[in-house]
């Protein structure tokens, strides 16, 4: 192994023993698998409304009704997409509100418990939701509704989880690059769900469903069995003792923190053993932290148009350009590409400076070009993929580094350190606001569509990037009068 | 695997059949209920009874002309007073000639013949045309007093429609005249939307023995030190 090597040349991973790695891996993964299932879902829909409804086949040829149309819980095609998309919205929903209670009850239970009881439950949901109706012939709208409810409610508990065990284990200085890197885990699990999917939607869409839960009861036992929530429950200094220790090895960095360390005076150690004595602050408290309210606004905001594109970027591609669906499904990958590349590197880029409203700010004005820039894409396959990867990368980068490295900021900020569990809790309202966004958006970008056409739903994103910038300019003002401080203070002292 | 096969009731009837045939060997055999519509027997000299003679394995019984597992392959309803040949009438469906001269029948044919694929001597009275039309047989010839239907036709391929059933259907014959969609060659289940059987012990096996070796691993390199919270 070169273990040894990595240790000894210093540089930022230096810190990382294979506690790290695991965590990392870990988180990475049970967060992969539950966006997976979530993917299933969408693709398989085809197949479901195809079950769900009467064949509609009108020759004079006989079709057996036990083979053509013996299910009639929908009579067409178009009332079971319909049902379709207001069961994604409804697990949006049920999603969002799971997201706030979630978090709360994971800063106040074992965070490992709660992640691998997320997972483990929500995919017997999701076994109840498609082989076990499947095999009884069972189909009834108001279950599938109550079902995906469910499936949104314990689906929740594994972000606000997996963000703060992060949170616990990479400390502020690397955290942006290594959130960045580890926000890919949704668009990794959007890929996995596909291919699981894709794999096995010869046999019967339930087997898609089976294979998805299954995969994802076995990553919740694996957490259970594997997960070390936090550097103080084997015995190692938490993060923030970490982050003192390495002074030499970030000359800059430090210097901002030191900085950072005057205006928030709350500073302490936390040593090993203290996360048994620390008390979870309340939801209230966590709404009160600052930033957590402009950054949950302004990801209500960006989220919308993020998850927007992940849902309808396939139906527009086929719908505008009149392309295969398959091939708009594979090309529409090129938006996740841009968000991984686009979250690393702004992660990165903020690292160094120390802070990330800028960063985003600079992104999401870019962004509103890029948007502009994409909607008046020609009709040709590469440059699409090109204009797609880099609207991803201005919007779905910034957006994976609030839902995540930002969030971790949030949790743990000089504030409240040491003294109180509040990551999983701040996740949970910042993702949870974002949801609802997401949520709202879904129905706002069907009804802009079916009104007004696709450029006027771009011009709906380019409003929403802007709101999200307006939300974070209060942060974004501060944090640069602190970088104008930092450069002063480094020309006096240079 | 999933239920809802390709089973379709119309393959049950030879298989009641044969219960039939099993129960009643050790007494009286038992007929199905079609043969004994009508009263008497076969004529001698009638196409039914020619055709059974043909093959020795073969053997006349009240109405039908059986086979050694009792399956019928001829039907002789000749001069019965039939409006109408009954809600048996399928139990023949596996009947290669069947005679409904001298009987009084409706000119509306086309749909008792469901499953009738088996079917290539029809004789009918005289003012009833053949199930199906001309163009659903080889041959059809005029009697005096009956008209014979020959040569069932495969209409399938005939009409030149590529897309004929949806997605995965098959064309297959279902009697004179008539066609009807099964799943195609290795599909199966609702919409013929299913190929193959998912392996479900392969599946939990190989699923099963990863997770028990990463958690056992991981609960050696990872939790084993960790203190109880």
């Amino acid at each position: 192994m070169a273990w040894p090597n990595v240790f000894q040349r210093g540089t930022l991973f230096s810190r990382f023993s294979h506690h790290h790695v695991v965590v990392f891996l870990l988180t990475f993964f049970s967060y992969s698998l539950l966006h997976a299932s979530r993917k299933t879902f969408s693709n398989v829909k085809v197949s479901i409304s195809k079950q769900w409804t009467p064949s509609a086949f009108n020759k004079s040829i006989r079709l057996p009704v036990e083979i053509w149309s013996s299910n009639h819980l929908f009579p067409s095609a178009e009332e079971a997409t319909l049902f379709l998309g207001t069961l994604d919205t409804i697990f949006l929903f049920s999603y969002a509100v799971g997201l706030f209670i979630s978090g709360i009850v994971g800063d106040r239970l074992n965070l490992r418990w709660v992640l691998s009881f997320g997972m483990c439950s929500s995919s017997l949901v999701v076994f109840v939701f498609g082989p076990v109706t499947e095999w009884l012939h069972f189909y009834n709208k108001g279950l599938y509704c109550c079902l995906w409810i469910g499936n949104g409610l314990l689906q929740s508990t594994g972000w606000p989880c997996v963000v703060a065990v992060m949170g616990n284990w990479f400390g502020k200085a690397g955290r942006g690059v290594v959130f960045g890197l580890w926000s890919a885990c949704a668009s990794v699990g959007n890929i996995l769900g596909a291919c699981l999917a894709s794999s096995v939607l010869q046999y019967g869409y339930e087997y898609a469903f089976l294979v998805t839960a299954a995969v994802q009861f076995a990553g919740g036992i694996i957490i259970f069995f594997g997960l070390l929530v936090s550097p103080e429950e084997i015995g190692l200094p938490g993060i923030e003792a970490e982050e003192n220790f390495d002074e030499d090895a970030h000359r800059p960095l430090i210097n901002g923190a030191e900085n950072e360390d005057e205006h928030e005076p709350n500073y302490s150690i936390q040593e090993g053993g203290t996360v048994a004595h620390v008390k979870a602050i309340s939801f209230y408290q966590a709404c009160c932290l600052p930033g957590v309210i402009p950054y949950s606004l302004a990801y209500a905001c960006l989220k919308l148009v993020n998850y927007s594109f992940f849902f309808w970027l396939p139906f527009y591609l086929s719908n505008n350009f009149g392309w295969k669906e398959a091939e708009a499904d594979k090309l529409s990958i090129w938006y996740d590409v841009g968000g991984i590349i686009g979250g690393t590197l702004q992660g990165f880029i903020s690292d160094m400076l120390q802070k990330r409203a800028p960063v985003l700010a600079l992104s999401l004005l870019l962004a509103v070009g890029s948007l502009v820039g994409y909607s008046r894409s020609p009709n040709d396959k590469s440059i699409n993929a090109l204009l797609m990867a880099v609207t991803g990368f201005f919007i779905g980068g910034p957006s994976n580094m609030i839902s995540s490295a930002i969030s971790a900021d949030l949790g743990r900020q000089e504030l409240i350190q040491g003294s109180s569990e509040a990551l999983a809790t701040v996740t949970g309202i910042v993702d949870g606001t974002g949801s609802i966004g997401a949520a709202v958006g879904q129905y706002l970008v069907s009804l802009i569509q079916d009104n007004l056409g696709w450029m006027w739903v771009f011009y709906f994103f380019i409003l929403m990037t802007s709101c999200t910038i307006l939300f974070i300019s209060p942060l974004i003002v501060r944090e640069i009068s602190y970088l104008m401080q930092r450069r002063q203070t480094h020309v006096l002292s240079g | 695997m999933a239920p809802g096969g390709p089973a379709s009731p119309s393959s049950l009837v030879p298989w009641a059949a044969a219960v039939l045939l099993v129960v009643g060997a050790e007494r009286a055999p038992a007929l199905p209920e079609i043969c004994i519509q009508c009263p008497g027997s076969v004529r001698n000299l009638s196409e039914v009874a020619l055709y059974c003679k043909q093959t020795p394995a073969l053997m006349l019984q009240a109405r039908c002309c059986l086979n050694q597992k009792g399956i019928i392959l001829g039907l002789d309803l000749q001069n019965c007073s039939l409006k109408d040949p009954g809600p048996n009438f399928p139990q023949a469906h596996t009947a290669v000639i069947i005679d409904l001269q001298a009987n009084p029948l409706k000119d509306d044919l086309a749909n008792i013949f469901h499953g009738f694929t088996q079917l290539q001597t029809l004789i009918l009275p005289q003012d009833v045309s053949c199930p199906g039309g001309i163009n659903a047989w080889d041959t059809v010839t005029f009697y005096i007093n009956n008209q014979t239907c020959h040569g069932q036709r495969n209409l399938c391929n005939s009409t030149g429609d590529q897309e004929m059933c949806p997605e995965n259907g098959s064309c297959v014959p279902d009697g004179p005249g008539l066609l009807q969609c099964v799943c195609a060659d290795g599909f199966h289940g609702y919409k013929c939307m299913r190929q193959g059987s998912f392996s479900l012990l392969m599946f939990f096996g190989i699923l099963g023995s990863t997770t028990l070796s990463i958690s056992i691993l991981l609960w050696g390199t990872q939790r084993r030190k960790a203190k109880a919270s």
